[in-house]
């Protein structure tokens, strides 16, 4: 099987966001939203529950369309030429998106084969033992518990090699062990070239993962810089009491 | 405008009325040549093109929808589904008027009825659709284009899988005079009136509707 | 048209495996199947209805409503842990998603019909002779027509997370127009046209086996295609 031709990213801003506005129904969420996030980067989108992080993450997924404004990932535009923007991207949520029926194995082969993967056996055993599930692979992914599901998950998400990696909520329901792990995963991620966003809701961990922050308020985004140019301390503090008198 | 529209169309369905019950009667094939249900065909008959009129023009909004994107496409669907909806039981009440009235039988499975009838489904359906699915108003409209869409290429469909079941009944009619044929087509003339205006009118009160929503939730 | 291949083949031996290792629809279809043609078995022996009509009738009646199931089941794998987001990530059309699902449903109703036609011709005493070919091509019509139709309103259905009655009233609606036809092949293939019907309908060709199946082709040519290139639209968020 011929693996895809993949264009692999040179560009130096990986994502860029360009004016997206989106409203459901009646309420807008997102207005006039541009970020750009550069190589080797990895963002960290805060805000309260509803302000519009998901939207905001499924819309760079290409998932949602925005009413207005545009989304390039590595120069592509993500509507107009999916089959070259979308092996560009990995999606993590806290959904493991993989088929409770198939074992560990049959996953990630079954999507190594849909993103063309030439060589799906070997990469399939590489990213297993990659992510500590070599033991688990003739399990099917319905009896893993929820700390192996995510990491079948992640392994799922970089099975095509993407130079972008989206994480909704990633930790949500890991236990200690299980965030230390994604925390790893993420870092080697990012160490190896690849560029992260993702959106959590404990900014402690967020400080530890991420390099970037940025909040997301009222339609727009509040707040952006990098954690080395900010007091992280104060930061978490001052997130905090923002985020308490918003409930 | 659209109050002397409304006006114009009832002065020319009392209009069509006042002829239907005073010009001579209808003859046809049926047991009771001399039955007043006859002149249910002056609102049978334009009921069934109304019917027929409001699918087009909801199909027409469903894939303007879809290529333009703009909630007044949809609207326009809804409503036209709606006063479809309506035509289509005029239609099919007073077809089974008629049907007990001429040949003592409410229903039978003929070309033409079984027809009408799925359009009518068709029609509810659509409805039914519209007010139950979750999600976005986007989405939700997309959907029912869809839906739209595909139950307009049924139509035909129906209309031909029909005639391969047996017209038991022909029902034609002959008029006494040229007088009956414009009363007709008065009537005609009002029932598509009627409809434009009704399909204008409600997807205006949708329009004020969303307008409404939207102004409440910001 | 290589990508297309594989990942059409991925998905649909990804959704037989899923059935076969669950086991959870094929069964119930069959139960569902037999059921209904037993109760109008039983109702037309009351009513004194000839076997060879009702035989024909009670097949596609049990087609419909077990086809039914089978479709809901399609999206419904799709809806755990999100799978379809997983689906629509990839560089994999929505085209493509549609036409290994149509496929799928063809195959589940295919399987269907290998184990509920011998119960039919049992239970309603029926024979087509030596016309297995012609009741073959006339069962994977319907088999089509009704997963062409079923695929795309179950994805809707499915994916917005409505009231799987819903699916039904959609699916049942569209495709009454090809039951008659289809009904009248089979009376045919069977060998008991009712007098009435012979000759008699508002089509002069009517009564010909050919007619009634040039028509089921024609309307799964209509809704395939349009299905087909609708279901992108319909699954967009």
């Amino acid at each position: 099987m011929s693996e895809r031709k993949q264009k692999h990213c040179t560009a130096n801003t990986v994502i860029n966001i360009s004016s997206v506005s989106k409203a459901f129904a009646t309420r807008l969420i997102l207005d006039n939203i541009d970020l750009d996030v550069a190589r080797t980067q990895s963002v960290c989108i805060c805000g309260v529950n509803g302000v519009g992080k998901s939207t905001l993450l499924r819309i760079i997924a290409g998932l949602l369309e925005p009413d207005r404004g545009s989304v390039m990932l590595c120069g592509y535009n993500l509507r107009k030429h999916p089959e070259k923007a979308k092996p560009q991207l990995g999606v993590v949520s806290h959904k493991s998106m993989v088929y409770p029926n198939l074992t560990v194995l049959e996953n990630l082969s079954f999507f190594a084969t849909l993103y063309g993967i030439r060589d799906s056996t070997s990469r399939v055993e590489e990213l297993v033992e990659d992510v500590g599930l070599f033991s688990y692979r003739y399990d099917k992914a319905g009896i893993l518990s929820r700390g192996l599901l995510q990491r079948l998950a992640i392994a799922r998400a970089l099975v095509h090699r993407p130079v972008v990696l989206l994480a909704y909520e990633p930790f949500t329901g890991l236990d200690v062990e299980a965030c230390e792990h994604l925390i790893n995963v993420l870092a080697n991620f990012t160490n190896n070239g690849g560029t992260i966003v993702m959106t959590i809701h404990d900014i402690k961990t967020g400080i530890r993962c991420c390099d970037r922050v940025v909040v997301l308020d009222k339609t727009q985004l509040i707040f952006d810089a990098m954690f080395s140019d900010i007091d992280t301390t104060s930061f978490a503090q001052d997130y905090l009491s923002y985020a308490r008198s918003k409930n | 405008m659209r109050r002397i529209l409304l006006l114009v169309a009832f002065v020319l369905l009392l209009a069509s009325m006042w002829m239907a019950l005073t010009l001579g009667r209808i003859d046809g094939p049926a047991a009771n040549p001399d039955s007043p249900v006859r002149n249910i065909l002056y609102a049978h008959v334009p009921s069934s093109i109304c019917a027929l009129l409001c699918f087009v023009v909801l199909v027409i909004a469903s894939v303007g929808f879809l290529c333009a994107n703009k909630p007044t496409w949809d609207l326009v669907a809804a409503a036209s589904a709606e006063v479809g909806a309506v035509f289509a039981t005029i239609l099919n009440a007073t077809g089974m008027i008629f049907s007990r009235a001429e040949w003592n039988i409410w229903w039978t499975p003929s070309p033409r009825l079984i027809t009408s009838a799925i359009l009518w489904f068709l029609y509810i359906v659509y409805l039914i659709l519209r007010a139950n699915l979750p999600g976005s108003q986007q989405r939700r409209a997309r959907i029912c284009a869809v839906f739209g869409i595909i139950a307009f290429l049924d139509v035909p469909m129906v209309f031909i899988s029909a005639r391969f079941l047996p017209d038991i009944h022909r029902p034609s009619f002959s008029f006494d005079s040229s007088w009956q044929t414009m009363a007709l087509i008065i009537s005609m003339a009002a029932t598509l009136l009627l409809a434009a205006v009704l399909i204008w009118l409600k997807t205006d009160v949708l329009k004020s509707k969303a307008r409404l929503e939207k102004e409440s939730l910001n | 048209m290589k990508y297309f291949w594989l990942s059409f083949k991925a998905i649909f031996v990804k959704d037989i495996v899923t059935e076969l290792r669950a086991k959870q629809v094929l069964p119930t279809m069959i139960v569902l199947g037999m059921l209904i043609v037993w109760i109008l078995r039983i109702a037309s022996e009351t009513a004194s209805i000839s076997t060879a009509v009702m035989g024909p009738t009670a097949l596609w009646i049990a087609l419909l409503f077990s086809g039914l199931l089978a479709q809901e089941r399609s999206f419904a794998t799709e809806q755990q842990q999100d799978c379809i987001y997983g689906l629509l990530l990839a560089p994999v059309d929505a085209e493509t998603i549609y036409l290994s699902k149509l496929f799928v449903n063809v195959v589940m109703l295919c399987i269907f019909e290998i184990i509920i036609v011998p119960v039919v011709f049992l239970c309603f005493r029926l024979s087509v002779q030596n016309r297995w070919l012609a009741l073959i091509g006339v069962l994977m019509l319907g088999n089509l027509g009704i997963s062409s139709v079923g695929t795309l309103f179950s994805a809707v259905v499915q994916l917005t997370r409505t009231r799987g009655s819903l699916l039904s009233i959609v699916v049942l609606v569209v495709l009454m127009p090809m039951m008659i036809p289809a009904t009248f092949a089979l009376l045919i293939l069977f060998g008991d046209v009712p007098d009435e019907l012979v000759g008699s309908g508002a089509i002069i060709f009517v009564g010909s086996f050919e007619t009634a199946v040039g028509y089921m082709i024609a309307f799964d040519a209509i809704f395939v295609v349009a299905c087909w290139l609708l279901f992108g639209l319909a699954i967009k968020e």
